[in-house]
């Protein structure tokens, strides 16, 4: 029977997965009792536990076929340690150190290397790709691999169960990890995606029609005047709909501006909050007037390029004068009886500089020259970064997932990086004349997982979603 | 499978003409299976008790959560984690360490290079055409990651040449949801990302050994070495010319055959070296000694580490250089103008060492000629082991 795993309330299981369920699964986990239980019971309980998490997309016959006796494992040496010591000391006495005051010579710290058990795990492809991030869920990964949108060293991987290989280069689409890292669309969304499809259909039909009425030039004037009709409301159309993009963004920027607010209230810096309402004014203003004013739309590109020379060049003009317009963060708490006046200076100042960030900002949006040499240092960082939030992270309806990308909020408490145990630096022979004691203590990281550690350097490179593995580039030591 | 309880709207509207039908005629083929839903239906009409409505008593604990304490999961403050051991840790103490899972003690999530630091390793290693080897310890980033970093920035780099569409919004969320190693302002010190004197932890050093040693004689690494790989002990001469293991990882550089061999045939193997030898960076160990040699002449350390290094560097490229040689050597590459193909002719060397005793091992040449390979056989699972770069 298929496996129907998914996040249900009644087992409460601990998921690859970055779900709400999944969230409130894994705070209200307590490890099962064992008192009254019997070892079987015990046992039974703690494999399913953690084989709920760890490889629950895996068959049975594969996953006991996973595991390797040979925990591999590495141990941070420190090398002023070493050129201190050459094993001596550590050996002496009676072959584990002089002691010191009833003290070991050297402290060591268990190791959980246990952790490592499932190390072969990670080299599957579709865990790697839900550890470097990819994707919302090891199952998410494992549909992105079965549907061709994965690449392993520039060749398609159709296999979720590939097992990594030291050196290798993995790939996602950008547009599914998108997908899995944003919100869904909203019905609104999904309606202005649908027209936007349509439009494209027809101005392919029509360009098909063109193409076609070219040739036989027998049909009548009437037709080709018609057709330029169209051609002319299309373009209208065109131009519509690209207004509304941009409108389309503003409000989205806005939106957002106002959720930032609202959310942290408590948590945001009194001068963060200023410049935010700021922006929302000036956001809230260049709506407005973007009805009645045409927004040229082309080359947002070219705009914004054009735009942070200009704002370069401002800026470098511009520095001394700047200091003494600058709201200070006092004046947002100034709102005592007797601070009255004060508080509504600082109303005057703030409304002249909003309406300079929102004037700076409509010219930019039309595309025009900025004259920046009146903003404030924070107004001009505000600017900046709206503009190049606003080039980066478009709206654009014909995507599978909500623009401009925001990435849910559930996923910060389930986005890590899997670690390596770490212990104290040990030296090779101590253990050597010392009689056992206690576990192994030697054993960190496992390659494969040190494989997905190595990963972690790599998602920084933000385009197509890279992954790196690391490991098998050689260097001769 | 049961019949379903239909839905209580659906089965209102659709219930007179049920018991009509159910009391007109019992000749319709659907009729029993209607008729108990229906059944089913009233029956839970007449109950008292309202039933529930899309909400199970779990469902509703999850969400009183949600909206509750875990309410705080909802937003957060760009470039910290918030993960859900805060809930606890909050109060009684300020663990640094960011550890996504309440019931794992010992699971950090660890930082990520910064936009920042992952350019400045490119910098340094193609534009300053400095070593893997030197960058790794100016910036305590591992060699390994660092080729990596090089090849993605490159990577990077081609694709925004070509006009590829880039993930920036990705990027952007995820270098604030996870931990961060910044690079250091001018001036400042550089915040090691990780540790980058890793060493292996060699399968033979896992059996517990007891050998003795008179207290009189001091016992080093280089000598639990050879315990742990049972060779014999050092000749008196020997020991004495190795004044520190750290001496042996110069030497083996310079010449890796002189690492010894335990062992016959299939068996043999060589003596487990120093942790001073296999270690990544096995020149930090010998600047710590110049350092503890020479404590008040930085500069002279200094400079002789860096000999130290080129010499290294020296060395390494000869090696890569010759072993390039000698495969090519070996290797004819014929490639026909009109062909897709290229063809890489090599001798065929038949000794025991390629063939095997038997002149059939798993790697000689012409083994089973004619039979196919195992993977063409039906039923085999043919999930590729490895994909060539």
């Amino acid at each position: 029977m298929r496996n129907r795993a998914s996040n249900t309330l009644s087992k409460g299981k601990i998921r690859q997965s970055w779900s709400k369920y999944n969230l409130y699964n894994m705070q209200r986990f307590r490890s099962p009792p064992t008192t009254n239980r019997t070892f079987f019971q015990q046992k039974w309980s703690a494999k399913a536990a953690s084989r709920a998490y760890h490889g629950e997309q895996v068959r049975e016959g594969q996953w006991k076929r996973m595991f390797n006796h040979r925990i591999r494992s590495v141990i941070p040496m420190n090398a002023s340690d070493l050129a201190a010591d050459d094993g001596s000391l550590v050996s002496s006495g009676r072959g584990s150190g002089l002691d010191k005051g009833g003290k070991p010579a050297y402290q060591t710290r268990p190791i959980p290397y246990t952790h490592m058990t499932f190390a072969p795990l990670e080299r599957r492809l579709d865990v790697a790709i839900f550890r470097a991030l990819f994707a919302s869920s090891a199952r998410q990964a494992r549909q992105f691999v079965i549907h061709g949108a994965v690449t392993v060293n520039g060749q398609k991987m159709k296999h979720p169960s590939y097992l990594l290989n030291p050196g290798d280069l993995f790939q996602v689409e950008p547009d599914r990890v998108l997908y899995a890292t944003g919100h869904t669309k909203t019905p609104f969304e999904r309606r202005m995606g649908r027209v936007g499809r349509r439009q494209a259909k027809a101005e392919r039909l029509a360009e098909a029609q063109r193409a076609e009425g070219g040739a036989p030039e027998v049909e009548a004037e009437s037709k080709e005047t018609a057709k330029e009709d169209t051609k002319e409301t299309e373009k209208e159309e065109t131009e519509e709909t690209e207004k509304e993009d941009i409108k389309e963004t503003l409000q989205a920027l806005l939106a957002r501006a106002k959720a930032v607010m609202s959310a942290g209230k408590e948590t945001l810096a009194p001068q963060r909050k200023q410049e935010l309402r700021g922006f929302q004014k000036a956001v809230r203003r260049v709506l407005s007037r973007s009805e009645s004013s045409t927004v040229l739309a082309d080359g947002l590109e070219a705009q914004f390029s054009e735009l942070t020379l200009l704002l370069k060049a401002k800026r470098a003009e511009k520095k001394p004068e700047k200091k003494d317009v600058k709201p200070r963060p006092e004046d947002a708490f100034a709102t005592d009886k007797g601070d009255a006046e004060l508080a509504s200076a600082k109303k005057d100042t703030e409304a002249t500089a909003s309406d300079k960030l929102s004037e700076a900002f409509a010219q930019a949006t039309l595309g025009n020259d900025v004259d920046a040499s009146e903003l404030t240092d924070e107004e001009f960082e505000t600017l900046r970064r709206a503009l190049t939030q606003m080039r980066d992270n478009p709206l654009d309806n014909s995507k599978t997932y909500s623009t401009p990308l925001a990435a849910t909020p559930i996923h910060v408490c389930l986005c890590l990086h899997p670690t390596l145990p770490r212990g104290q630096p040990e030296h090779l022979c101590s253990r050597v004349p010392a009689p056992p004691r206690g576990p192994p203590r030697f054993r960190r990281g496992a390659d494969s997982l040190r494989r997905v550690h190595c990963h972690s350097g790599l998602w920084l490179v933000p385009e197509e979603t890279v992954v790196e593995d690391a490991i098998g580039l050689s260097f001769s030591v | 499978m049961p019949p379903r309880i239909q839905s209580r709207t659906v089965s209102n509207t659709l219930l007179p003409y049920l018991t009509a039908t159910s009391s007109s005629s019992s000749s319709l083929s659907s009729l029993p299976s209607l008729s108990s839903t229906s059944s089913q239906c009233i029956s839970r009409q007449f109950s008292a008790t309202a039933a529930p409505r899309g909400q199970t008593k779990l469902r509703r604990q999850m969400f009183e959560w949600l909206d509750g304490e875990g309410a705080v999961f909802k937003h957060h403050l760009p470039g910290q984690t918030n993960y859900v051991t805060s809930l606890k840790q909050r109060g009684n103490e300020g663990s640094e360490n960011p550890r996504p899972f309440p019931n794992n003690q010992s699971f950090f999530s660890e930082p990520i290079l910064s936009e920042e630091l992952r350019n400045e390793v490119y910098n340094r290693v193609v534009e300053q055409k400095k070593s893997a080897r030197v960058v790794s310890v100016e910036l305590g980033i591992d060699m390994q990651r660092i080729a990596a970093v090089v090849r993605l920035v490159e990577l990077e780099k081609r694709q925004r040449a070509q006009g590829k569409p880039l993930a920036l919004p990705y990027a952007r969320a995820v270098h604030e949801m996870v931990p961060i190693t910044p690079l250091a302002e001018k001036g400042e010190r550089q915040q090691y990302h990780e540790p980058i004197n890793d060493l292996p932890a060699h399968p033979l050093t896992g059996s517990q050994i007891f050998y003795p040693v008179p207290e009189s004689r001091s016992f080093n690494r280089v000598e639990a070495g050879r315990v742990f790989s049972g060779a014999p002990a050092l000749e008196q001469s020997e020991a004495a010319e190795i004044s520190h293991p750290s001496d042996l990882a110069e030497k083996i550089m310079e010449d890796p055959n002189s690492i010894g061999w335990v062992g016959k045939g299939a068996n043999a193997r060589q003596i487990l070296q120093p942790a001073d030898v296999r270690i990544p960076h096995p020149h930090m160990v010998a600047q710590e000694r110049d350092r503890l040699a020479n404590p008040n002449e930085w500069r002279a350390v200094a400079d002789l580490q860096s000999k130290r290094l080129k010499r290294q560097d020296a060395i390494e490229k000869e090696r890569r250089e010759r072993i390039q040689a000698r495969r090519e050597k070996k290797l004819t590459v014929v490639s026909p103008e009109d062909s897709r193909f290229d063809y890489r002719i090599k001798d065929t060397i038949y000794t025991t060492e390629t063939t095997g005793t038997d002149g059939r091992s798993s790697k000689a040449t012409g083994r089973r000629y004619g039979v196919p390979h195992r993977d063409r056989a039906r039923g085999e699972v043919k999930i590729p082991t490895r994909v060539e770069a």
